[in-house]
């Protein structure tokens, strides 16, 4: 009900301010975005050692890193608060964001822990 | 027939760990480094400061200019771009050859030139340090499957085209420590090594950058903007929130 609506109320405070110019603080939004870029680039490392000390391969791999990303964008969206307009330009931002950037990182991590635990 | 290949642990304990940490040590090392060479000492020539902070004021303007009355605005504007004795006006002539102002002023292309060597070096110094002790054997193995397309970038070093694509020479592994790394660095070193590079890329095609064109472009996009007050819907804004903290 509650969220009913709040959805509601900045729904129609949007459509207000559709014509209207959009406020923000250029500074805080940059802040804003390296934090996710920092979080995501951790979380690609720590999913990459957890993938190659539990030993997946192959697409399993893949798919965690897909999962640990979905989970850092729930997780990111928590943290907003469920709405990304008072931080960020677009939802993009927070799901997409860093995405591929820390997929080397990922690879990179999981190849050496993979080979730490079960090559050698 | 591929997975049968088993891999010594020396290899684990003198390669593969020893590469890694030096990748890592050699990166801070750059950082450290290249934030040393950086000169502190040059002294910026008054006039581009200036000109800089001009734009930069301009700019300012622009971003904020919905929340002061249209008449303002104009006033402003007026001050900025006018076209007797406006900051933003630059009269035709005196605008000076950014390449004649590039060879007068050697200090850049020196600090140029350092940064773009405490880039190369490490680099080149560890490319030939693992192509001299650990060329010509397998190193690691990726845990997924690739297509023998990937045969040339990962098994770089070894000719031998039996061998599962998914195994990797140390050289290769040396490759993907490099890109595999940055994200690491950003983490450790904070946000500045990040950015360094692209920074560097900037300067790089800003380098016959003419402060009398930027002054133009920001007198132009000055000149072309709309203005509208934001403050009167404020009241309708600041009613929606408040609403939304009540109820």
């Amino acid at each position: 009900m509650a969220s009913h609506d709040e959805s509601s109320v900045s729904r129609k405070k949007s459509s207000d301010s559709v014509d209207e110019i959009s406020t923000f603080n250029a500074e805080n939004m940059q802040n804003n975005a390296k934090i996710i870029s920092y979080s995501r680039t951790f979380m690609s490392i720590i999913g990459g050692v957890i993938a190659g000390i539990l030993g997946f391969t192959g697409l399993t791999g893949f798919i965690f890193y897909f999962l640990v990303m979905a989970i850092m964008s729930v997780g990111l969206a928590a943290k907003a608060g469920f709405s990304a307009h008072p931080y960020f330009d677009s939802w993009n931002q927070i799901l997409l964001d860093g995405f591929l950037g820390g997929l080397l990182s990922f690879v990179l991590f999981w190849t050496f822990a993979y080979d730490m635990v079960h090559i050698f | 027939m591929a997975e049968d290949l088993v891999l010594d642990t020396a290899i684990r304990d003198w390669v593969l760990i020893p590469l890694s940490v030096v990748m890592v040590l050699i990166g801070i090392l750059r950082y450290f480094v290249s934030k040393l060479m950086r000169s502190s000492n040059q002294v910026p020539d008054p006039k581009m400061v200036k000109e800089g902070q001009v734009i930069i004021r301009a700019r300012n303007l622009r971003a904020a200019a919905n929340y002061i009355p249209a008449k303002s605005f104009r006033a402003r504007r007026v001050y900025f771009s006018n076209e007797e004795n406006g900051l933003l006006y630059v009269p035709k002539g005196q605008a000076q050859n950014a390449q004649a102002q590039m060879f007068s002023d050697p200090n850049m292309a020196m600090d140029m030139m350092k940064k773009n060597l405490s880039m190369i070096i490490p680099q080149t110094l560890t490319f030939a340090w693992v192509n001299f002790f650990f060329s010509g054997f397998v190193a690691a193995k990726i845990p997924f499957p690739l297509t023998q397309r990937f045969r040339s970038m990962l098994q770089n070093g070894i000719d031998l085209s039996t061998v599962d694509v998914s195994y990797v020479s140390s050289r290769s592994w040396y490759f993907l420590n490099l890109f595999g790394l940055r994200g690491l660095f950003s983490l450790i070193l904070g946000e500045e090594n990040a950015t360094d590079d692209t920074q560097r890329m900037m300067q790089m095609s800003g380098f016959g950058f003419d402060p009398t064109k930027s002054l133009g472009a920001e007198k132009d996009s000055l000149d072309i903007f709309q203005h509208e007050w934001a403050l009167p819907k404020f009241e309708q804004r600041a009613e929606a929130v408040l609403k939304k903290l009540v109820s």
